[in-house]
C-alpha cells in the first residue's frame, strides 16, 4: 500500500468513531427535529402528517405559551448572568486574600455546584415550604411568609435565586483563577504611583480580568439559557405558566401534551434563539478585552 | 493603633463576615442532612431543630426501598462506560485532526466540535425516537454509550487545543524508531495528555453522575436501570411529599459526590477551571 493512502486511511479510522457518534447523537436528532417540525405527529403513530409551516405559525401567532416562555428564559438568563457574576467576583476578591482556611471557605461555596441540580431544586422546595414557615413563626418577618413558589409574581425571583445559589461556586473559582493571574508587579507599580485600593481594583485588576469575564459571562449565559432541572424540581413551570422556561415548554409540549411535531418546531426556534444570543454576546465581549 | 494592628483588625472583621455568609450559604444543605435523621412528625413540628435522638430508620427504609447499592452501581457503570468512550474517541480524533492538516481534517474538526452549540433540549424529542430505533434506550450500557456522543465534542475541543502544545518532533522520532501511528499515539502521545485527561474526567464525571434529563428520558421506566438522582426524584411527589424519606434519598444521592470532592478538592477545582478556560 502506498504511504499516502495508508496515511489517509489512518486519518479516517482515527476520527471515524467521533464522527459516527456526533452524527448519531447530535446531527441525526437535529435533522429529524427539522423534519418533524413540519408535521403533525403524536410520537406514537408511525406516520407524521406533513403540514408545512403550520406549527411555526401556531406557536408564534396563535398561542402565547411559547413566546412567554422565551421571555421568561431571557429574563432569567439576564438576572442569572448579572447576579452570579457580581456575587462571584465579590466573593472571589475576598477569597483570594491570604488567611487561614481560605481553601475550606472555597470548598463551602463550591459544594452546591457538585450536587445534581434536581437535588438542589428539591432542597430549596423543602426550604421554601417547610423552612420558611418555621422562620416566620420564629421571627414574624413578612419575607418568610410570602409564597415564594406559589405566587406567580414571586416565583421568578425564587427560581433565579436558586439558580445563582447552585452555580456561584463555579464562577467563584473561575474568578479566583483570574485574580491570581493578575501580575503582582503591575499592582505594585500602581501602588507606587499612588493609587488607592479601590482605584487599583477598578483601574488595574478589573480590566486585566477581561478573559475571566468573557469566560464567566459566556458560561453563565449558556447555562442560563438551558435552565431546566431546577425549574422541574421547584415548580414544574408553575403556578400556571409563571416559571415556564423554553426548555420546560418544549418538554411539556412533547412529553405531556404529546405534540411531538409542535415540540420539534419549538426546539428549532429555541436553537436559533440560543445561537443568536450567544453569538451577539460573544462578539460584543471579544471586542472589549484588554491585553497586557 | 499601629498600621499592623489596623490591618489585623480589618482582616479579622473580613473573616468573621465571610464566616457568616458561608454558614448561611451552606445552611440549606445542612438542614437537608439534619432533617433526614428525624421522623416525619418532628420535621413538620420544627424544621430547624436538631433531632431529638438521631433516628436511622429513614436510612434503613430508603436504602432498602430504592436498593441503594444497586443504584449506586448503576451510576458507576453508566459513568465509567461514558468516560472510557469519551476519552478514547476524543483523544484519538483530536490527535489525528491536529497532526494532519488537510481539507478532510479541517472539515471533520468543525463537524465534531460544532455540536457544542446545540442545547440538549433542542434535540431531546427526536433523540428519544432515534435511540429507540437503535435500541440504546432503556439500558445502562445504552445510556453510557449515548454520553459518548454528547461528551465527544467538548472533549475533542479540549484535547485538540492541548495537542498543539505537544511538539511534533516526538511523533517524528517515534516514527523513525519504527512505531506505527497507533503505537505512537498509545505509547508516546496519550501519556503526555495526562493533565488534560484529568480535566476531561472531572468535567464529565460531574456531568454524567448528576445528569437528570437524559436518564429521565432513557432509563426511568425500570427500577433495574434507574440512577440515584432519579430515585430521589420519585420520592418528591407533587402534593404531600414524605419529606423524611425524600430528604434521606437526596442526602444519599449527594453523599458520594461530596466525599469525592472533599478528598480531591484540589484536582476537581483545577479541572473545572481548566475546562472552562479551554472550553
Amino acid at each position: 500500500m502506498k504511504r499516502k493512502t495508508r496515511e489517509n486511511l489512518e486519518t479516517v479510522l482515527f476520527s471515524l468513531p467521533a464522527v459516527i457518534l456526533v452524527c448519531l447523537m447530535m446531527y441525526l436528532p437535529f435533522v429529524l427535529s427539522g423534519y418533524y417540525s413540519l408535521t403533525k405527529w403524536n410520537g406514537i403513530s408511525k406516520d407524521a402528517v406533513f403540514i408545512g409551516t403550520e406549527n411555526f405559525k401556531s406557536i408564534l401567532v396563535d398561542s402565547r405559551d411559547f413566546t412567554s416562555s422565551l421571555w421568561f428564559t431571557a429574563k432569567y438568563t439576564f438576572v442569572f448572568v448579572i447576579f452570579s457574576n457580581v456575587f462571584a467576583l465579590m466573593l472571589a476578591v475576598v477569597l483570594t486574600k491570604k488567611f487561614r482556611g481560605a481553601n475550606f471557605y472555597r470548598g463551602i461555596f463550591f459544594i452546591p455546584y457538585i450536587m445534581s441540580m434536581t437535588i438542589v431544586g428539591f432542597i430549596w422546595k423543602f426550604i421554601f415550604t417547610n423552612g420558611f414557615e418555621k422562620l416566620y413563626e420564629m421571627t414574624e418577618m413578612g419575607v418568610w411568609n410570602l409564597s415564594w413558589l406559589g405566587d406567580s409574581s414571586l416565583v421568578f425571583y425564587a427560581v433565579a435565586f436558586v439558580g445563582v445559589w447552585q452555580s456561584l461556586g463555579f464562577y467563584i473559582v473561575l474568578y479566583i483563577a483570574g485574580l491570581q493571574a493578575v501580575p503582582a508587579d503591575v499592582l505594585e507599580a500602581a501602588t507606587v504611583d499612588g493609587a488607592t485600593g479601590s482605584q487599583r481594583f477598578f483601574k488595574v485588576t478589573l480590566p486585566l480580568l477581561g478573559p475571566s469575564f468573557t469566560t464567566c459571562i459566556f458560561m453563565s449565559l449558556t447555562n442560563g439559557l438551558k435552565v431546566f432541572d431546577i425549574i422541574l424540581a421547584l415548580t414544574k413551570g408553575g403556578p400556571g405558566t409563571a416559571s415556564n422556561s423554553v426548555t420546560m415548554q418544549i418538554y411539556k409540549e412533547a412529553f405531556t401534551n404529546n405534540n411531538y411535531g409542535r415540540g420539534s418546531a419549538e426546539s428549532i426556534l429555541y436553537f436559533l434563539f440560543v445561537l443568536v444570543v450567544t453569538q451577539v454576546v460573544l462578539k460584543a465581549f471579544n471586542r472589549k478585552e484588554v491585553d497586557l | 493603633m499601629t498600621l499592623k494592628q489596623k490591618r489585623l483588625i480589618s482582616k479579622i472583621f473580613m473573616v468573621v463576615c465571610l464566616t457568616v455568609v458561608a454558614v448561611i450559604y451552606i445552611y440549606p444543605v445542612f438542614l437537608m442532612v439534619v432533617n433526614s435523621f428525624k421522623p416525619f412528625g418532628e420535621i413538620i413540628a420544627n424544621v430547624l431543630a436538631m433531632p431529638k435522638e438521631p433516628d436511622l430508620s429513614n436510612y434503613t427504609y430508603v436504602i432498602d426501598k430504592i436498593k441503594y447499592g444497586k443504584l449506586f452501581c448503576n451510576n458507576v457503570i453508566i459513568t465509567v462506560i461514558g468516560l472510557i468512550g469519551i476519552i478514547a474517541f476524543s483523544s484519538m480524533a483530536a490527535y489525528i485532526l491536529e497532526r494532519r492538516n488537510n481539507r478532510y481534517t479541517r472539515f471533520v474538526h468543525t463537524l465534531v466540535i460544532t455540536p457544542m452549540l446545540i442545547p440538549f433540549q433542542a434535540i431531546m424529542i427526536t433523540l428519544l425516537k432515534s435511540m429507540n430505533v437503535l435500541h440504546l434506550s432503556g439500558s445502562k450500557v445504552g445510556l453510557g454509550i449515548q454520553y459518548w456522543g454528547f461528551g465527544v465534542p467538548m472533549a475533542t475541543f479540549i484535547f485538540y487545543n492541548f495537542m498543539k502544545t505537544i511538539p511534533r518532533e516526538l511523533d517524528e522520532s517515534a516514527k523513525i524508531d519504527g512505531a506505527s501511528t497507533f503505537r505512537t499515539f498509545i505509547s508516546v502521545i496519550f501519556p503526555l495528555l495526562k493533565s488534560v485527561t484529568i480535566t476531561v474526567i472531572v468535567l464529565d464525571v460531574m456531568w454524567i453522575w448528576n445528569d437528570f434529563l437524559l436518564p429521565l428520558l432513557m432509563v426511568n421506566s425500570s427500577n433495574e436501570t434507574k440512577t440515584l438522582v432519579l430515585a430521589a426524584y420519585t420520592f418528591v411527589g407533587q402534593m404531600n411529599t414524605k419529606w423524611n424519606y425524600a430528604l434521606t434519598a437526596m442526602t444519599l444521592a449527594i453523599v458520594p459526590s461530596v466525599i469525592v470532592f472533599i478528598l480531591l478538592q484540589k484536582y476537581i477545582v483545577e479541572g473545572v477551571v481548566a475546562g472552562a478556560v479551554k472550553g
